[in-house]
């Protein structure tokens, strides 16, 4: 795995971003990451859930608390200390929400994609600094979940398409956070906006659906279907139909010919 | 109020501990590593480790309090149980013991504590003991 991480980097601007211990924001076309002294310290994509989502949805955080960490700390920068010393949050549970929202929206902003790479030196986040990552880590993580999903169900139209159940067969298992995911799935609803619903990130619910699809238990949506083979050129028809008279007795002895060639 | 650093070295603190893991038993994130790894590699144990404490998680014998075990998923809305069915998981290898336990969070999440320890100098019953222990502080303060 070490060895397709330095063979391939997801970003080489990453690469040399944690060489030079930039401070700073890696803006991509799917998210943003945060570096101090070439650490990821913070990551966020349109595409995944943010902490606030993940605390709020399931009720650990009411929506309150969270806004008022937001306006008296986010100035600072120090919106996740905040949250822990004013007993709100304990360490560990920040640090396991926090990194699972950076690995997360890490995924999304790294994933392949043409556009811009642009870094902005010295930009800050105002959530702050929980628990840094070594980049190389982040990058692992992100291929290794790429591989993931693809040996899961090799189908990339599930993670976008609206997640319709399909029944069980007799008998067949549905683990509890799987039956979760199931019931909240109402035919609308996206992998990403089930994720949102039930405070998940975004990657565990594309990872789950994939599984669910490769047992039956959700529908995969056709691929688009590849192009269709160009048409015939236009001057055969143009042939066919300004030949006035086909030789019919000609057609006869090609025919008798093949049959009993065959 | 530990953080995940200081639960993982105080699992280390265990007699026979080699290595202990902070995973994400969903995605087989390593949200934290301490000690020596069975495979050379802290990402690799904690991918690996996921998917044995998944199977684990989604095991449901048909105890008394998970009635809902025999329903289909048809059943749309099912009544979640109040805690998680499996409390922890014990491996046993020639040479050592795997300990995995369900760390459970008031948001959602999928994390389990992993600790090896060596089979001859281990405390099976101690170590079982101390990383629910753990588990509880992690998140409880």
């Amino acid at each position: 795995m070490t060895a397709t991480a330095t063979a391939t980097p997801v970003s080489p601007m990453l690469t040399r971003l944690a060489a030079e211990r930039a401070t700073g924001a890696l803006l991509r076309d799917h998210g943003t990451l945060y570096l101090v002294d070439g650490r990821v310290v913070h990551a966020e994509s349109p595409e995944s859930p943010g902490v606030d989502v993940l605390l709020t949805a399931a009720g650990r955080l009411p929506r309150e608390g969270w806004d008022e960490a937001v306006d008296r700390a986010g100035a600072l920068g120090a919106v996740g200390r905040f949250l822990v010393d004013s007993g709100r949050l304990h360490d560990g549970e920040l640090e396991i929400c926090h990194l699972g929202a950076v690995f997360d929206a890490a995924f999304f902003a790294l994933a392949p994609a043409g556009g811009p790479t642009r870094f902005r030196y010295g930009v800050g986040h105002w959530f702050g600094t929980v628990r840094p990552v070594d980049t190389g880590a982040v990058e692992r993580e992100t291929l290794r979940r790429r591989e993931l999903l693809d040996s899961v169900w090799p189908y990339p139209a599930v993670d976008r398409a609206p997640v319709v159940p399909r029944p069980a067969a007799p008998g067949q298992p549905v683990g509890a956070r799987q039956r979760t995911l199931l019931a909240a799935a109402d035919g609308f609803r996206t992998p990403a906006d089930l994720a949102r619903l039930l405070g998940r990130p975004a990657f565990h619910t594309f990872l789950d659906v994939r599984r669910l699809a490769a047992a039956g238990l959700v529908e995969t949506p056709y691929e688009a279907p590849p192009p269709p083979p160009p048409p015939v050129p236009a001057w055969i028809g143009e042939a066919v139909a300004t030949t006035p008279d086909p030789d019919i007795a000609l057609l006869r002895r090609l025919r008798d010919a093949l049959e009993a060639a065959l | 109020m530990p953080g995940i650093d200081e639960c993982l070295l105080e699992a280390m603190s265990l007699p026979g501990a080699r290595g202990a893991w902070l995973v994400d038993w969903t995605s087989g994130l390593a949200l934290g590593s301490a000690g020596e790894s069975p495979v050379g590699d802290h990402e690799t144990t904690a991918a690996e480790s996921a998917e044995l404490a998944r199977a684990a998680a989604e095991f449901e014998s048909p105890t008394a309090d998970s009635p809902a075990s025999g329903a289909s998923a048809a059943d749309a809305v099912l009544p979640e149980p109040a805690a998680a069915p499996v409390e922890d998981l014990i491996v046993t290898t020639r040479a050592g013991y795997h300990v995995f336990r369900f760390v459970e969070t008031a948001f959602d999440s999928s994390v389990c504590l992993h600790l090896w320890l060596d089979r001859s100098t281990g405390n099976l019953a101690l170590a079982r003991i101390r990383l629910g222990d753990l588990a509880r502080r992690l998140v409880l303060g």
